[in-house]
């Protein structure tokens, strides 16, 4: 297990943006990952992804590493940001914006408007 | 007791809420992965409660998590959690 954690680490520190997920950004398998990989895409933000569905000691070791019970897991510079339910009140709030601005992460603002737009 | 109703009562007994809605989701689920039938899988929490206005959003969902302990968690397959302080 403790390989695990070094990788996850080594994953979260060494990556800017690392989404935990189920499934791909491309072919997500569970909504919940589905709505966060869907609006970092939007956003235009650049990635990595890390299906958890293709690795069970990461699907677990991802939990533990956190103490966080649930999947998807958002990762900026190597800060845990929150599930779902986090990632989207952020964005509607406008601290997802503010949180990648602080930390020098490139997004497009004009599409982060428009996800408030349409959620208003 | 219902897993439902097990959330409500950890919770109420936890935080004491100013609003607590617990909503089975799971028949808007149905044939997803961890659906099983008879529903009790995918849950939607709404609680506010005066203590956790200091927290973070991420604190929020720990002390929620935690009171709801990691056997009710595990027998979860969902959870969407909306906590106002």
């Amino acid at each position: 297990m403790a390989d695990v954690e070094t990788q996850i680490r080594e994953t979260i520190e060494g990556t800017d943006v690392v989404l935990f997920m189920k499934g791909t950004k491309d072919m997500p398998q569970c909504g919940f990952s589905s709505r966060v990989a869907g609006v970092l895409n939007f956003m235009g933000v650049e990635f990595t992804d890390i299906n958890v569905l293709a690795n069970d000691d990461i699907r677990q070791g991802i939990k533990d590493f956190s103490d966080w019970p649930t999947i998807p897991q958002l990762y900026v510079k190597g800060e845990f940001v929150g599930g779902c339910d986090i990632v989207t009140e952020m964005t509607l709030s406008g601290e997802l914006d503010k949180l990648f601005e602080d930390k020098g992460v490139a997004y497009s603002k004009e599409a982060a408007d428009k996800i408030r737009a349409a959620n208003a | 007791m219902s897993v439902s109703e097990e959330i409500r009562s950890r919770l109420e007994a936890a935080f004491a809420p100013d609003r607590l809605d617990v909503t089975d989701e799971s028949e808007r689920h149905r044939g997803h992965s961890g659906w099983r039938e008879g529903g009790q899988t995918h849950f939607r929490v709404v609680i506010a409660a005066p203590s956790f206005a200091a927290m973070t959003r991420v604190e929020r969902h720990r002390a929620v998590h935690a009171a709801l302990g990691p056997d009710l968690v595990g027998r979860i397959h969902a959870l969407a959690l909306t906590v106002e302080g």
